[in-house]
């Protein structure tokens, strides 16, 4: 049992995030190893596109939030510009390893956090209508069913029967587990509480190192373990706390920028613990919406629809800001307050799925999304 | 597991050691609604010598809103002080002492463990916890101080009363005008708005806490409500919450002071029946087709009437039914409580009544929630799993047994952490996973190598009249930890079916 004291600023911080990955290829398994990995991270509570990644060429930016954009921004472009909480994602940006597609969310406008989380980790058509999530079946359609690993099982990765999850625990006097005992235990349990059990039974048996749980270490432990040859091909990191409905703030110290500081060291993290095989690595960001581009009373933003989505890997060759820019002024807005989302996120995750795991567009329309008219717009990322 | 400790499993928290056990255990449930119990706990945990003494919570540790509410400004005046490297607020002790002496968050969790491990109002207590989780007030800023107070006095006090009384305690309770972001909504035509346009600051509403009085506390989205109703409600509550932390700007005052602004600002010290006028929006507002004025009585009218809905009914009995009875509760489940719930025009009484005949009914194991089990497997073994109030706010802690919060942080559940306003889930695929499960063996090995369990593994057993599964299990395990790991994680004690 590691031991690990945790001081109440880590304890703090380990709060803000938790990681799963999935994935690992069945030994004996035959087929071609998929081509790259894939990694989710998951923003919960509605990531502010308008703060992550600034429009600054649109007049109206300003004008609808002065106290919410940051000065000190980093310029991307003519018209974008990036927060400066993203100072590793800039980097990644400026070495063609990362790019943005902004005014983008899944096709949902009715602003509720928790029908909105299913949909984003469901990828259903309608609020509670999958029980598996859209990674869990893309998983399961490229025959990679293996480890995962946190806490919880988010709704994302389920699908695939044998994802694991992985979290490492801190209990006092627990000792260490024992294998026999786990397997005693699994056997008198019925299949749902069994197979449960046996995870932890094959848990038992392996050496892990002591893993921090504040969130780069966490990616780098992820990274690390996908670039093991037959590791886990995807993984998935949940960071909290984006509902800024009040004092919202605007730089990096401000309670939204240090949300997005967290995000930029996850990236780091990653890039570190996968090495070489970030090369054939791709990670984005998901959010349930994005926020009203109107700052409300309290220093804040509500619940929006359009947001930024953040990619970054060695999968892409060439940074770009892909966006239909659908304009801030009042008669842009959706309802007259959200940011409209011109792409559709569905298609995003589509073009990262066919890149790591190597599926056809039209089998992950259909089978992923439910969704054969779905667009691909692989070409706009990849090529 | 024989009948009583089958309901004291699913409905409660399961019966003391030595506690007589009731002969007719469906009165015994019913008649548990009522039953009071102090804040009972441990004052330190005393290693190699008797059980600690079940006590009184001290009163001095259990200070009321007000004094909560002065802890939490002197908090931040003290952290403000530190910012301005004044002496005496520099030291890693003179921080520790600051939320020692104020911030309450980590007596309060240990309290609610206490209780729900020492108390003798069980059912109440799973109660109290289905409701503080429909009505979760997460701990993500400003909230450490009242939590533990709207669990206990907006909730547990309020157990016997209308679910439209709780509704109402609830959401006028600083707890979620804090969590949910009201305190400084203000009208779009309230006073302040107009005096910061005039001062070229910036006022206006907020619609958090509206949105989700009605998402997730009341109708639910099945009610097919709009952004305008949402707004009218953020409406109806705008004015409403005090000032959590410091109200003084660049000066720093006396509590005096402090007192006095909080006084003039919404004409009371009383968080809990706070009302700015400045700050409400004039005039009426429509909600759902329904119309309510203006001024501070209109949330009871909002409340009131979304308490009633049709929506709510369905919804909340839903949730219970889901909680207690079954993950898939049957029609005839949902049809008693909603019929109970209409019949009494939303008396928790009846309506938790209701809950007890169909949970008791259904035969159907139901998973328990890693806090739930927790308290039970440590109230069936008679082992010390939490400090005593003593140890908790000690620099000088008993290294045995983990601070509250971090317990509750390894269990993956607790109210005292940051968290979303839905809760956390009753049905059980929520909770499947390989950690979640090696959660579970280990607080069982901790709570046997360190918490010193009273009662052996063959009594547990047989008090609890353990099946044939249990009994096979534990007789295929070798020695006595290994024993209480495999009872206490046994289908049986989970609710999860056997093989």
């Amino acid at each position: 049992m590691p031991k690990i004291n945790l001081t109440r600023r880590q304890f703090l911080k380990v709060s803000g995030a938790s990681l799963f990955l999935a994935g690992l290829p069945l030994p004996g398994f035959t087929k071609d190893e998929p081509p790259g990995t894939i990694s989710v991270i998951l923003l919960e509570g509605g990531m502010d596109g308008l703060t992550a990644v600034p429009p600054f060429g649109d007049p109206n930016l300003s004008r609808m939030r002065s106290s919410l954009t940051p000065e000190n921004y980093l310029e991307l472009n003519s018209f974008f510009g990036l927060h400066p909480s993203f100072k590793y994602f800039s980097g990644l940006m400026a070495k063609n390893n990362a790019s943005v597609i902004h005014a983008t969310n899944f096709p949902y406008t009715k602003r509720s956090h928790f029908e909105g989380q299913n949909l984003m980790q469901g990828g259903g058509l309608n609020p509670f209508s999958e029980k598996t999530g859209w990674l869990g079946r893309a998983l399961d359609l490229a025959k990679t069913p293996g480890r995962s690993m946190s806490l919880d099982m988010p709704l994302l990765l389920r699908g695939a029967h044998a994802n694991d999850n992985f979290f490492p625990a801190s209990i006092r006097n627990s000792g260490s587990l024992k294998t026999d005992l786990i397997n005693m235990i699994s056997n008198a349990h019925a299949e749902e509480g069994s197979s449960m059990f046996k995870k932890v039974s094959k848990k038992s048996t392996q050496q892990d190192s002591v893993v921090p749980r504040d969130p780069a270490s966490l990616a780098r432990y992820a990274g690390k373990a996908m670039a093991i040859k037959g590791g886990p091909l995807s993984s998935v990191i949940k960071v909290d706390q984006f509902d800024t409905h009040a004092s919202q703030g605007s730089d990096e110290f401000g309670r939204h920028g240090e949300r997005l500081t967290v995000v930029d060291d996850i990236i780091a993290g990653y890039k570190e613990g996968l090495g070489d095989a970030w090369d054939k690595s791709i990670i984005l960001t998901l959010t349930e919406f994005g926020r009203t581009v109107k700052e409300n009373g309290t220093w804040g933003t509500d619940h929006g629809w359009g947001s930024a989505g953040l990619l970054a890997g060695g999968a892409i060759t060439k940074s770009r800001v892909i966006s239909k820019w659908p304009g801030l002024a009042e008669g842009d807005l959706f309802e007259k307050r959200d940011l409209v989302s011109t792409i559709d996120y569905r298609s995003v995750c589509a073009a990262c799925i066919e890149n790591a795991l190597g599926l056809d567009h039209d089998l992950i329309a259909d089978k992923v999304f439910f969704t054969p008219s779905l667009p691909r717009i692989y070409d706009y990322i990849f090529s | 597991m024989n009948e009583h400790f089958r309901i004291a499993q699913k409905l409660g928290l399961m019966f003391l050691p030595n506690t007589t056990i009731p002969e007719d255990i469906s009165s015994w449930a019913i008649a548990q609604l009522h039953v009071k119990s102090p804040a009972l706990g441990i004052k330190q945990v005393r290693w190699h010598s008797h059980k600690p003494k079940v006590l009184e919570w001290p009163q001095s540790l259990q200070p009321n809103l007000q004094k909560r509410d002065e802890m939490f400004w002197a908090l931040k005046e003290n952290m403000e002080k530190n910012r301005r490297n004044m002496p005496g607020f520099q030291t890693k002790a003179d921080k520790n002492r600051n939320r020692q002496e104020n911030l309450m968050e980590g007596l309060d969790a240990l309290k609610f463990a206490h209780r729900n491990v020492y108390g003798e109002d069980q059912l109440r207590l799973r109660l109290n916890a289905f409701w503080a989780n429909h009505f979760r007030t997460a701990n993500i800023f400003d909230n450490g101080n009242h939590i533990g107070h709207v669990i206990e006095e907006g909730i547990l006090a309020n157990l016997n009363g209308d679910f439209s009384n709780l509704l109402y305690k609830v959401t006028s309770h600083p707890a979620m005008l804090i969590y949910l972001d009201n305190t400084y909504s203000a009208g779009p035509n309230s006073i302040e708005v107009q005096r910061a346009k005039r001062n070229g600051r910036q006022a206006g509403l907020n619609d958090n806490l509206g949105r989700e009085l009605l998402e997730l506390h009341t109708v639910s989205p099945t009610a097919n409500y709009t952004e305008e109703d949402i707004k009218g409600a953020a409406k109806v509550l705008a004015g409403w919450g005090a000032e959590p932390g410091r109200v003084s700007g660049d000066k720093l005052i006396s509590l005096a002071e402090r007192n006095k602004e909080i006084k003039k600002r919404g004409g009371t010290l009383n968080s809990w029946d706070y009302f700015k006028s400045d700050f409400a929006e004039p005039g009426n507002k429509t909600i759902m087709g329904k119309t309510f004025g203006e001024g501070k009585g209109a949330l009871r009218k909002l409340t009131d009437f979304l308490a009633g809905h049709e929506h709510t009914i369905k919804y909340i009995s839903f949730k219970l039914a889901q909680h207690f009875v079954s993950d898939n509760p049957t029609q005839p489940d949902l049809d008693h409580i909603e019929s109970a719930w209409k019949s009494s025009n939303g008396n928790l009484d009846k309506i938790h009544t209701a809950v007890i005949e169909r949970a008791i009914a259904s035969k159907e194991p139901k998973f328990q929630w890693p806090m739930t089990w927790l308290f039970q497997v440590i109230r069936l073994s008679g082992a010390n799993g939490f400090k005593g109030w003593e140890e908790e706010q000690s620099d000088d802690y008993n290294e045995n047994i983990m601070r509250t919060n971090q317990i509750f942080e390894e269990l993956g559940q607790g109210f005292w952490l940051p968290g979303q306003p839905n809760g956390y889930s009753s049905d059980k695929s929520e909770w499947l996973s390989g950690e979640m499960f090696e959660r579970r063996i280990r607080f069982a090995t901790s709570l046997y190598t360190a918490g010193s369990p009273t009662q052996k593994v063959e009594n547990i057993i047989n008090r609890i009249g353990a099946n044939k599964s249990t009994r096979e299990l534990i007789d295929s395990v070798n020695g006595n930890q290994k024993k209480f790991v495999a009872l206490m994680c046994s289908p049986e004690l989970m609710g999860l079916k056997s093989a």
